[in-house]
């Protein structure tokens, strides 16, 4: 077994249900406290993965340049409401695999924490634009779905709306509801729904037109500089 | 949302010059017990102090999140009566359920909690700029915190950049002033897509210049333009003294608070008034240095 | 003792394996020397840089060997290169990696895992050095251009390198900060003996201080010589980058002097005034009359007042101007002085809050939207990559028209026919200028506006740019040129207006303006001013210096 698999072991089958057994047994919203705890131990092993994975130079800076990307979306197109970020980290992981997918999510929810403005629900946004990466990734380069424009755009519409979403809208019952139950984490999910719905089709648009150019532009990168390749034939 | 730049321009602020590892420390401190807390005289504690320090770092403007926040607070209050029926007092039914006094406290409670997990969390971002994170978790993540020390970097250049190109499209009659929403989006995106070609395209040049200067070349070290000083390490030894006998009173029970059925809050004994002055202690210490600093300036400057 | 040797290095760029990039180098760079590579851009002078560092090798086939202390640079350790080899590049923005000073310029350190110790003292020692304590803790999107790229320096120095390779380290900076930036270089290699190997367009900073130039051209060096002899065989060679080299040599060469040549504008002034004396028969050429008056400008500002947001200050505080149609004019001036705002202003893209702008004699506000930009006003930006949207030159030129006949005459006017099926930024400084100028060119401006047009261009580029600009100016066309450059000014243009302090401070010809100026003039202009009068090209005062000598001046490219 490779050690990252041992790692992802034990943060699942050792780690996570400690953490939730000691959190259970807090007073007041210890339940904040322990949601934060364990989506930190979620990420470890993706983050680990990626220190691991000894990424080279021209690949960190394009990374670098995707994450920027999402962060700045907001400013590029001020447009009201229209949020490009969703489809941009997503097109990250259909381009460069599930692992990169959530690395720059989670590192564009934390740029844009402290770019913005910082928010108590910070780790809740990094697990789950990092998810939405991840699962873009896993959708396109291992089960091959085909880079086709609107598959994209209806991939990226069900993703933000049933993936996404709801993972932000659970913060909500960590943050802000009395307690965790499945009324309050339906009475969070119901209140976000209409957001997500919204922000499902800007992610649909984005993917739409800007989908296929990306991919190309990154393709291009790649050829060009030879990013996957290169450094093993020096 | 306003734009803020990655390192804003933070008022002279006496707790940030110490190491942000102490800072961390205090704020992980605070925001733990700022949620474990469901003792009204805790809450208090909590609620004063870390509105004195909001104001204390954003001067009135605080004024204006807290205006903001209010509506949240009202809600959270109010709403969980709806999802939450116990409780021995009936005030009134509503879709026939019933809406207790003790789920409407309770509601107050939470919504205070968030208020003051909100608050510290923003005196934190204030007071913690991305590179003092990265400073902290470079050596044990120095790819991710390169990584991020990158973006941190590309950000401002991209937004300057999508104005450069915005102009110059303006600047051959292309900019789609006044035109419909649609056509406003695809100039958008077309402006989206020349920045990304763009920026990609000087990524490979950030990429050379990484491998020039021996990117991947070893293991990397992550030089940390803060020292634990003196200061620093009697700072965070006093504060895990504090942090540990407050978590004692908390953990061993001692100030328990109940909502359901009825209320069961612990009485003010030796233990919990020690346990809130200890704890207001703790949350004062940031703003108590301030005061301090203020102090000790006038003082030297015009020798009162 | 040896410090790079390059033996029989050949090279070409996979794909087209026809053209060799590099074609049979050989060279030794012993330690401690500053060697100058110029020519023309495409000639090599980048590849040839590349191969003195592993990690920026560019794939493709190659043959032949570096060595680097006697060792093949192959087998020399990544983290012994990175540290020992230093390596700047031409874009200060893109090599900045990380977002604050302090990080960057330990960056370096961190990569070969220094410990944190002398980590702390190599990066105060550099910080001092290079005078970066004060901003240490800026971010580096703060910095200006040229702080920037001493930054860029200072983060490469920090490793202690033995040899420093720099690739065009100005090309993007203005003349100030270039200047600026050379003498740090030059102080480098003086103080601490490093080897320095560098490719510059702007050779008057640095050509007098160093021990060779070499001159490349279709990947061969052609050229390998002191400086002082360094004019005399480019002339011999008829090669085209004499024009690149300083206004002495160029004035020495082409009035076919004897004796030294003169390389800095001390010794050009010394050798004139020992040729000629100090009062020559033939003082000054016949000059273009200065009409002041302009009657029916193209373009015309009266009391322009401009601030970007309310509380900021002022950048425009009164600009008037007034260009007189068919003619090139130029607007010189510092830094962040408000010449770029007055060309946005002029596009309507800022909008000042008192004075009047006309436009062929109608006022601005007058124009229907989209009137503007048809057949009447186009700027091109100073960054020319910020009007290209698109995947290849042909599809940009397309998305202004489709008329493709008036394509296909523009793209040849322009000179950019072979690039059609390229990618834009796959083109070089020049290229990309010229593509730019001929999108734009699309919308048939009769005022054109160009912002910095010569930034990153090589001085043969400029001149072949320069005759686009005078076809146009044939035509009919005004042409507006905001720029730093007045070595190309002073040859080019027909009136030059100063910007200074929020306004237009004076408007003359070239030689009126550039001869009364005693520093902000051109060199032949600094060289020339005790013996001639408002003689400010290299041309004006060879012609001058044969006409007193008796013969007559024809021009020699």
């Amino acid at each position: 077994m490779k050690k990252s698999d041992k790692l992802l072991l034990a943060v699942f089958l050792v780690l996570i249900p400690v953490t939730l057994f000691i959190g259970g047994k807090l007073p007041g919203k210890g339940y904040y406290i322990t949601g934060i705890a364990v989506i930190t131990e979620l990420c470890a092993p993706f983050f680990a993965s990626f220190e691991k994975s000894k990424p080279q130079a021209r690949e960190l800076a394009v990374l670098a340049v995707m994450c920027a990307l999402a962060v700045a979306g907001r400013i590029v197109i001020p447009i009201p409401h229209f949020k490009a970020v969703f489809a941009l980290i997503m097109l990250t992981g259909i381009s460069f695999g599930a692992n990169a997918g959530f690395i720059v999510g989670a590192a564009a929810a934390f740029l844009s924490n402290f770019f913005y403005g910082q928010g108590a629900y910070m780790p809740w946004q990094m697990m789950a634009y990092g998810a939405g990466g991840m699962i873009a990734g896993f959708a396109f380069c291992n089960f091959k779905f085909p880079k086709k424009p609107w598959i994209m755009a209806v991939f990226g519409f069900f993703a933000t709306v049933f993936w996404i979403g709801p993972l932000l809208d659970c913060s909500h019952m960590f943050l802000a509801m009395p307690e965790i139950s499945l009324a309050s984490l339906a009475a969070s999910l119901a209140s976000g729904f209409p957001v997500n719905i919204s922000q499902g089709v800007c992610t649909a648009i984005t993917m739409l037109v800007f989908g296929k150019p990306l991919i190309e532009k990154l393709d291009r990168i790649k050829l060009k500089y030879g990013i996957s390749e290169a450094e093993n034939g020096l | 949302m306003s734009e803020r730049s990655i390192d804003n321009s933070m008022k002279q602020d006496a707790f940030s010059k110490y190491h942000p590892a102490v800072n961390l420390l205090f704020f992980a401190g605070a925001v733990c017990l700022g949620a474990l807390f469901r003792h009204p005289a805790y809450l208090i504690a909590a609620m004063c102090s870390s509105l004195l320090y909001f104001f204390a770092l954003n001067g009135l403007k605080a004024l204006k999140t807290i205006l903001v926040l209010l509506p949240t607070l009202i809600f959270i209050t109010l709403i969980n009566p709806l999802l939450n029926t116990r409780g021995n007092t009936v005030l009134f039914l509503i879709f026939k359920r019933p809406y207790t006094l003790e789920a409407l406290i309770y509601g107050a409670v939470v919504a205070c909690i968030f208020f003051i997990t909100v608050i510290w969390v923003n005196c934190f971002g204030k007071l913690f700029t991305a590179d003092r994170i990265i400073c902290l978790f470079g050596n044990i993540l120095p790819n991710l915190c390169l990584l991020l020390a990158a973006s941190g970097r590309i950000l401002p250049k991209l937004i300057e950049n999508s104005k450069q190109i915005a102009t110059a499209r303006s600047s051959i009659g292309k900019g789609g002033e006044k035109e419909a929403i649609k056509d406003k989006l695809a100039l958008r995106f077309k402006i989206l897509s020349a920045l990304t070609s763009v920026s990609l395209e000087n990524s490979i040049v950030t990429g050379d210049s990484m491998k020039a200067r021996g990117f991947a070349a070893g293991k990397r070290t992550s030089f940390k333009p803060y020292r634990m000083t003196y200061c620093d390490w009697l700072a965070a030894g006093i504060m895990t003294a504090m942090l540990a006998a407050v978590f004692g009173v908390l953990l061993g029970g001692f100030a328990y608070a109940e909502y359901f059925p009825g209320f069961g809050i612990a009485e003010m004994n030796g233990r919990n008034i020690a346990g809130v002055l200890i704890y207001s202690g703790y949350l004062l210490i940031p703003s108590a240095l301030q005061i301090k600093e203020k102090i000790r300036w006038s003082i030297s400057r015009y020798g009162i | 003792m040896e410090h790079f040797k390059i033996r029989d290095l050949s090279f070409s760029y996979s794909g087209n394996s026809e053209k060799k990039n590099l074609d049979k180098i050989n060279l030794t760079i012993n330690k401690g020397e500053f060697v100058i590579i110029c020519g023309r851009t495409g000639s090599g002078k980048t590849t040839l840089l590349r191969h003195f560092k592993t990690a920026l090798t560019p794939y493709g086939k190659r043959s032949g060997e570096v060595l680097f202390n006697g060792v093949e640079l192959e087998k020399v350790g990544a983290g012994e290169q990175a540290a020992k080899i230093g390596y700047v590049m031409q874009n200060p923005d893109e090599q900045i990696v990380t977002d604050k000073v302090w990080h960057e310029l330990a960056f370096g350190l961190e990569s070969l895992g220094c410990e944190q110790k002398s980590m702390r003292s190599r990066v105060a020692e550099m910080a001092c050095y290079f005078g970066i304590q004060d901003w240490f803790h800026k971010s580096t999107a703060e910095l200006s251009g040229g702080q920037k790229q001493l930054l860029n320096l200072a983060g490469v120095m920090v490793m202690q390198p033995e040899a420093l390779i720099l690739d065009e380290p100005t090309a993007q900076l203005d003349p100030i900060a270039a200047s600026d930036f050379l003498n740090t270089v030059r102080k480098i290699n003086a103080e601490l003996g490093i080897t320095v190997v560098i490719t510059e367009h702007r050779l008057e900073d640095i050509i007098p201080y160093c021990d060779r130039a070499l001159v490349m051209e279709n990947g061969k060096i052609i050229i390998d010589e002191s400086p002082k002899g360094l004019g005399k065989l480019l002339q011999e060679k008829k090669s085209p980058m004499l024009y690149a080299m300083p206004a002495p040599m160029r004035i020495f060469c082409e009035a076919d002097g004897r004796g030294e040549c003169p390389l800095t504008v001390r010794q050009g002034r010394d050798w004139l005034g020992s040729e000629l004396g100090d009062n020559p028969q033939i003082k000054e050429l016949t000059e273009p009359e200065f009409n002041k008056e302009v009657k029916a400008p193209a373009l015309s500002l009266k009391e322009l007042w401009f601030r970007y947001e309310k509380d900021s200050p002022d950048i425009l505080r009164g600009v008037s101007l007034n260009v007189p149609q068919g003619s090139i004019s130029a607007i010189v001036g510092g830094n962040a002085a408000g010449k770029t705002t007055t060309l946005k202003a002029v596009c309507g893209i800022c909008k000042p809050y008192r004075g009047k702008i006309k436009i062929f004699g109608k006022a601005l506000n007058r124009y229907k939207y989209g009137e503007l930009f048809n057949k009447c006003v186009s700027m091109l930006p100073q960054d020319p990559k910020s009007i290209f949207v698109k995947k290849s030159v042909r599809e940009e030129l397309y998305e202004m028209t489709n008329d493709s006949e008036k394509i296909n005459e523009t793209a040849s006017l322009c000179g950019i026919t072979e690039l059609f099926e390229r990618h834009p930024f796959d083109l070089s400084g020049g290229e990309l200028q010229k593509a730019a100028l001929a999108k734009i060119l699309l919308s048939e401006p009769k005022l054109l506006l160009l912002d910095e047009p010569t930034k990153g261009m090589d001085a043969v580029f400029k001149k072949s740019f320069a005759r686009i600009l005078k076809k146009l100016k044939e035509r009919g066309v005004t042409i507006l040129i905001v720029s730093h450059d007045i070595e190309f000014l002073a040859e080019f243009a027909d009136r030059i207006s100063m910007f200074f302090d929020g306004g237009i401070l004076t408007t003359d010809t070239p030689q009126g303006f550039f001869g009364q100026n005693s520093f902000y003039t051109t060199a032949a202009s600094r060289m020339s001013r005790d013996i001639f009068k408002n003689a400010v090209t290299a041309e004006n005062v060879a012609e001058l210096y044969l006409k007193n000598k008796g013969n007559t001046y024809e021009k020699v490219r």
